[in-house]
């Protein structure tokens, strides 16, 4: 990004009502933008020549990854790899076909009662893409004429599912019960559901779960919890912030993604069963999508029996999220209302210096993601960290000096460096 | 073109969005989201305006402006200027 010039001005929220008049014909502006912007966006998508662990190899070189949602390092884990392989063998590539027609196998069924144990609740539904998952539930379970009222923080997946719906999509301020009372009490007389996050994945601050479900019980509405960023690590059994909070019973469903927590892909709802069995015929993603290739099922249920065997990953992460965070803050940086393992940099609205200090993170082997606008508010542009339990004392430490080399003078010179605590 | 004339298309988009609003609530004193319109239709209100006005203004200098008269201002400003300007 060359700043100062006229394609700085704009973004990806600048393109999406294209201007042509044949979709297949991309809006020429857009394409200059791309063009003019191509060394800020070469940030993007890079590709890896290794498994996404603590450190990993970017193009050639060893880097520090902060850009991981593993959070709980299962990605080589001998056991997981090890039963993946073994349903490689017996059950082949692919499970060829939608579960409703082509069926599924006895893995799922193993990996559903896993899941039953893990959320406590009795009805699971397993996608294969956690995406489709969250927009499919939600899709799945309002209709026109319905009303979702979300967190204003909501991840587009649950947003687009309401879209697919043709439900009304409002927006309560984010974490704010007050708000979401108002909003409940304007949508009053329809049929309403209340959907938040466990923990956000762009502020990495948890849902104050026992406050908005006092609101939402009074109001008599159900609410959706996404435990997308929660699910396995968060919880004294990683059942996420629903068990946390001891909100088992209150929550009407759970959706959990395996992405992430279960480095592995796809994700699950979890309510009780006569919701899942009318979700199996309605929720569209499931019922006409393949069901989960067999090796990836097999391997999610390794994934859940090493953490019954190794809570200590679910312990380090916390650990290394706060020891990371506080660090962070002693160099005086923003961490937002971070309480978690992903821990937000702002920086401010600089967006030339955001990609400046990308690359300069990326140079000194640090892999870390910037986030610009619309992501995020323009006020408030960012790098997302993410800790895992993979990463040693060390690697935390390496990181610190970099961001302290690269990202601390420059806010400084800037005047946006918070008062140094020591 | 009018100010009144690019009211008048927010306005026609407005409606489009949310069958619920009727023109006599629109008050262009008061913010889209004082409708109880959320973020996303806010921003496909703006962007069909700026389609049908034939200009483009970025969104970061957009998501400053706090009512609806502003947004008019902006648009009404942005469009006598592409009027004004010798045709390329």
């Amino acid at each position: 990004m060359n700043s100062g010039s006229e394609s700085d001005k704009f973004s990806l929220a600048d393109f999406f009502l294209a201007e042509t008049d044949d979709p297949l014909v991309p809006p020429p502006d857009f394409l200059k933008w791309r063009r003019d912007v191509a060394w800020a966006i070469s940030l993007y998508e890079p590709s890896l020549g290794s498994a996404a662990e603590a450190i990993c190899q970017l193009g050639s070189r060893p880097v520090i990854n902060m850009a991981s949602y593993g959070y709980l390092a299962l990605m080589r884990h001998p056991k997981i790899i090890q039963a993946a392989k073994d349903a490689l063998d017996q059950f082949g590539t692919g499970s060829c076909g939608s579960p409703i027609l082509s069926g599924r196998t006895t893995l799922h069924d193993q990996l559903e009662s896993g899941l039953r144990l893990l959320t406590g609740k009795q009805g699971v539904l397993t996608y294969n893409s956690g995406f489709a998952g969250a927009l499919g539930t939600v899709a799945g379970l309002l209709r026109k004429g319905d009303c979702a009222i979300l967190d204003e923080r909501s991840h587009t997946s649950l947003v687009d599912g309401v879209r697919v719906s043709g439900a009304r999509l409002a927006f309560f301020q984010h974490n704010d019960p007050q708000s979401l009372d108002s909003i409940l009490t304007r949508e009053s007389g329809k049929r309403r559901l209340v959907i938040v996050e466990g923990i956000y994945s762009m502020d990495g601050d948890m849902a104050n779960l026992p406050a908005l479900l006092e609101v939402a019980e009074s109001h008599r509405v159900g609410m959706l919890v996404d435990e997308a960023h929660s699910i396995l690590c968060c919880g004294p059994g990683g059942g996420g912030v629903v068990e946390h909070f001891g909100a088992g019973q209150r929550v009407g469903i759970q959706y959990g993604t395996f992405s992430k927590g279960f480095s592995s892909c796809g994700g699950f709802a979890a309510a009780a069963p006569e919701i899942v069995d009318y979700l199996r015929f309605y929720s569209n993603p499931y019922g006409f999508s393949c069901a989960l290739p067999p090796a990836t099922v097999a391997g999610l249920s390794a994934a859940l029996e090493v953490m019954r065997e190794e809570p200590w990953r679910r312990e380090r992460l916390w650990e290394n999220g706060d020891y990371f965070r506080q660090q962070l803050q002693r160099l005086g940086l923003d961490t937002g209302d971070s309480d978690s393992y992903v821990v937000p940099i702002v920086i401010g609205d600089d967006r030339a210096m955001l990609y400046e200090l990308g690359h300069a993170l990326r140079d000194r082997g640090l892999f870390v993601s910037p986030v610009d606008y619309p992501s995020v508010p323009l006020e408030k542009l960012r790098f997302r960290a993410s800790v895992t339990a993979g990463h040693s004392r060390e690697s935390l430490d390496q990181a610190l000096g970099i961001i302290a080399d690269v990202i601390v003078p420059a806010m400084r010179r800037r005047g946006l460096l918070k008062g140094v605590q020591v | 073109m009018t100010r009144e004339a690019i009211q008048a298309v927010i306005n026609k988009h407005i409606m489009e969005i949310s069958e619920e609003i009727q023109e006599a609530q629109i008050d262009p004193s008061r913010s889209m989201k004082d409708l109880g319109l959320n973020s996303l239709d806010i921003v496909e209100i703006v962007s069909c305006s700026m389609r049908e006005l034939k200009v483009k203004i970025p969104r970061s200098e957009l998501s400053k402006l706090t009512n609806l008269d502003a947004l008019v201002d902006i648009l009404h400003q942005t469009v006598a200027q592409k009027e004004q300007a010798p045709a390329s």
